[in-house]
């Protein structure tokens, strides 16, 4: 009896051990696409803390600002209007024009002390830890050594450091799994492109870790390709095309930095997988918006540089006249995909797209629209 | 009696003929054992012709920057700014067909015309300023990769023509994309001028001993001066083929080519005609190397290894050369 009773026991449990899981694929699927709405609308502005009379806290002050290297469109970009919310405030701000060399970094430590500065601001990949004396240095001259646009909420800030804007990567990384999930019904496979020596790389790749175990355990990072910087060139196209070829299950392909998708495109044009297989990305560079138009990537994040500019003069200006300081820089993240790159312009620009909402919001905060 | 001698002789000879058609053969029968091996391990994804007709394409800009490199060293020059001239090229035809919306055709003529103009400036200081290659070329690199930043504003460009994209990697002959066959057809022309022209005698005369060339009545500077320029040009075209796989101009990649380049014209000297830099070796190593890389990279090996593989097979394939040589001193610079 038990004996013929067996299979069917066994198919009922198998229909209702399916439907648990279907039914707990879909219930994540749609919270994936929960999570995304926020960043798919136009990003709206947030206080990051109380109105203050900007130009009174402003005037007469100097800061110095040292991006990664000079020769980073998106970080020239950020400091030239830096400048020009500066020059309204009265904040002078003056670059440190770098190719990327640590000892033109420390060069910039010594003008900025000897100059009577005010602020030194590392933006965006110089770790103070790798400048440490120097910041020993100027905070003992009275100079604040602040960061922007570098660490992850999740890093402990370097002691000497008078403080830090950090922004989420583990909340990109959030985003991105999540548009997989949601662009692939719950069963991606996916091919990760990342750069472990970048600090940022690891908060991030957490980040789509963690949502991939909570909203799709079906889903798969079916190969990760670590590819140091300096080798994208030579190393992603054959890296991407011999991964796809072993896995064409592969659905959803994440190179996590969006400078690498010039070298992932190559790689799906010539494994006639464009259109296939999804290319999902992060940082809003605007050749990779054309790619979009183009149909050869499928979605980008981006951040306004004008905001950042913005959010970083303000909490720069904070921590210098003594209030308290945000701890993250608060500019949203937002979805750039096939339906709204038109808003980019044509070819696509740096700072299109994204509303203007923070103008009025800083102005305003800053007592400058009264 | 009178016989053994003769017979004795006639059997080394057999025995050395048979040791030099090896040499000849050894690389290709290693990338075939490469093969096989990658084969065995993956028959389904590594063993179809589709693997191996991306790897063709794909590998087609630094076959045809291999192929530059090797007329200078043929003359005795080294000429490390090929990288630099590749992303010149590929630069120029970004900026010039995107940003200032001038017809692909006329970019690509520009950018072969900057390659010339590359091999020019090398030219003139190596040749009538006496600075050794290595120098030069080395001054020129950073100059050029200085210019190209300047260009592009340190961002890459994209949307270059499509037709440009079409005629490298869209159309396909026998599933492979057009870019691998541009690379044959220059080594086809490279092979033609190297063994069955006096030109090709006289480069290889200057390469072996300037002085020696010189006295014999060849025109040296004049030789040295064209295979600086034709290089120049070569890696130009490779920038133009870079440019039509990417779809893109990108200002930072194309160093990286240099050392591959570099390891594939050396390793290329150890085949088909051993100890002379020849163009059929040098394709043969870079798709060597090609598989190589390939098949550590689908078995998901980290890439690191391939940087060794790579620089592995440079000194290897040097010391396997200098030993076809007979150890004797290289004449190079």
């Amino acid at each position: 009896m038990l004996r013929r009773l067996y299979p069917l026991v066994l198919m009922a449990s198998v229909a209702l051990g399916a439907g648990a899981a279907s039914a707990q694929d879909a219930s994540g699927v749609e919270n994936a696409r929960k999570f995304l709405e926020p960043y798919l609308a136009k990003p709206a502005f947030t206080a990051p803390g109380e109105p203050f009379d900007a130009k009174a806290c402003a005037a007469g002050k100097k800061m110095l600002s040292i991006p990664n290297s000079s020769a980073n469109p998106f970080l020239k970009g950020i400091i030239d209007r830096m400048k020009k919310v500066g020059d309204e405030l009265g904040l002078e701000v003056v670059e440190w024009e770098n190719q990327g060399q640590p000892s033109q970094w420390v060069q910039g430590f010594e003008f900025a002390i000897r100059d009577g500065f005010d602020i030194i601001d590392l933006i965006s990949g110089i770790d103070p830890g790798t400048v440490a004396p120097q910041v020993r240095a100027a905070k003992e001259a009275g100079v604040k050594v602040m960061t922007s646009h570098f660490y992850d909420p999740s890093f402990d800030q370097h002691p000497d450091v008078s403080s830090s804007l950090t922004i989420g990567f583990n909340e990109v990384g959030k985003i991105l799994a999540n548009w997989a999930i949601a662009n692939t019904d719950g069963k991606a496979n996916i091919l990760t492109i990342v750069s472990r020596e970048v600090p940022p790389t690891i908060p991030l790749t957490a980040g789509i870790d963690e949502m991939l175990a909570a909203n799709c355990p079906d889903c798969r990072i079916v190969q990760e390709i670590n590819v140091g910087v300096t080798e994208w060139a030579t190393k992603i196209q054959p890296a991407v095309q011999a991964a796809l070829q072993a896995n064409p299950d592969i659905n959803v392909i994440i190179p996590i930095y969006d400078s690498m998708s010039q070298f992932v495109v190559p790689a799906t044009r010539l494994t006639g997988k464009v259109g296939q297989v999804k290319v999902a990305t992060f940082n809003g560079t605007p050749f990779v918006l054309d790619f979009i138009a183009q149909g050869l990537v499928d979605m980008n994040i981006g951040e306004s540089l004008d905001w950042i500019a913005y959010a970083t003069v303000d909490g720069h200006l904070r921590d210098a006249c003594g209030m308290e300081s945000p701890t993250a820089l608060n500019v949203p993240f937002y979805i750039f995909d096939k339906d709204n790159v038109a808003d980019a312009g044509t070819p696509a620009q740096f700072d299109t797209g994204y509303g203007d909402a923070y103008v009025a919001g800083f102005r305003t905060l800053w007592g400058l629209d009264q | 009696m009178t016989d053994t001698p003769l017979t004795t002789a006639s059997a080394a000879a057999k025995g050395a003929n048979l040791t030099r058609l090896f040499e000849r053969v050894a690389l290709i029968l290693v990338w075939l054992l490469l093969i096989g091996g990658f084969g065995a391990a993956m028959p389904n994804s590594f063993l179809n012709w589709g693997n191996f007709a991306i790897l063709f394409a794909s590998y087609a800009p630094a076959a045809l920057l291999a192929l530059a490199i090797i007329v200078p060293l043929t003359a005795g020059d080294y000429d490390l700014s090929v990288g630099a001239t590749l992303t010149l090229s590929s630069c120029v035809i970004g900026v010039l067909n995107v940003w200032q919306g001038l017809p692909i055709g006329l970019a690509i003529g520009l950018a072969l015309c900057a390659g010339a103009a590359v091999g020019l400036v090398n030219a003139f200081f190596i040749i009538y300023v006496r600075i050794p290659s290595l120098v030069v070329t080395l001054g020129t690199t950073s100059l050029i990769t200085g210019l190209v930043q300047w260009m592009t504003n340190s961002s890459t460009i994209g949307g270059i023509d499509n037709s440009l994209v079409m005629a490298v990697v869209g159309g396909r002959f026998l599933g492979v994309p057009y870019a691998f066959y541009y690379a044959i057809a220059a080594a086809v022309v490279m092979t033609y001028i190297f063994d069955f022209t006096p030109l090709g005698r006289r480069l290889l005369f200057v390469g072996r001993g300037r002085e020696v060339a010189r006295l014999n009545g060849i025109a040296v500077d004049r030789v040295r001066l064209g295979a600086l320029v034709t290089s120049g040009v070569l890696a130009a075209a490779a920038g133009v083929l870079y440019a039509g796989v990417l779809g893109s101009a990108d200002p930072y990649s194309g160093l990286n080519f240099l050392l591959p380049a570099f390891a594939a014209a050396f390793l290329g000297a150890t085949t088909i005609l051993p100890g002379r830099f020849n163009p059929w070796g040098a394709i043969v190593a870079v798709y060597f190397l090609a598989t190589g890389i390939t098949g550590l990279t689908m078995l998901g090996i980290p890439l690191w290894v391939t940087n060794v593989f790579n620089g592995g097979a440079l000194i290897l394939a040097v010391t396997i050369s200098q030993f076809t040589r007979g150890r004797e001193a290289s004449d190079i610079g």
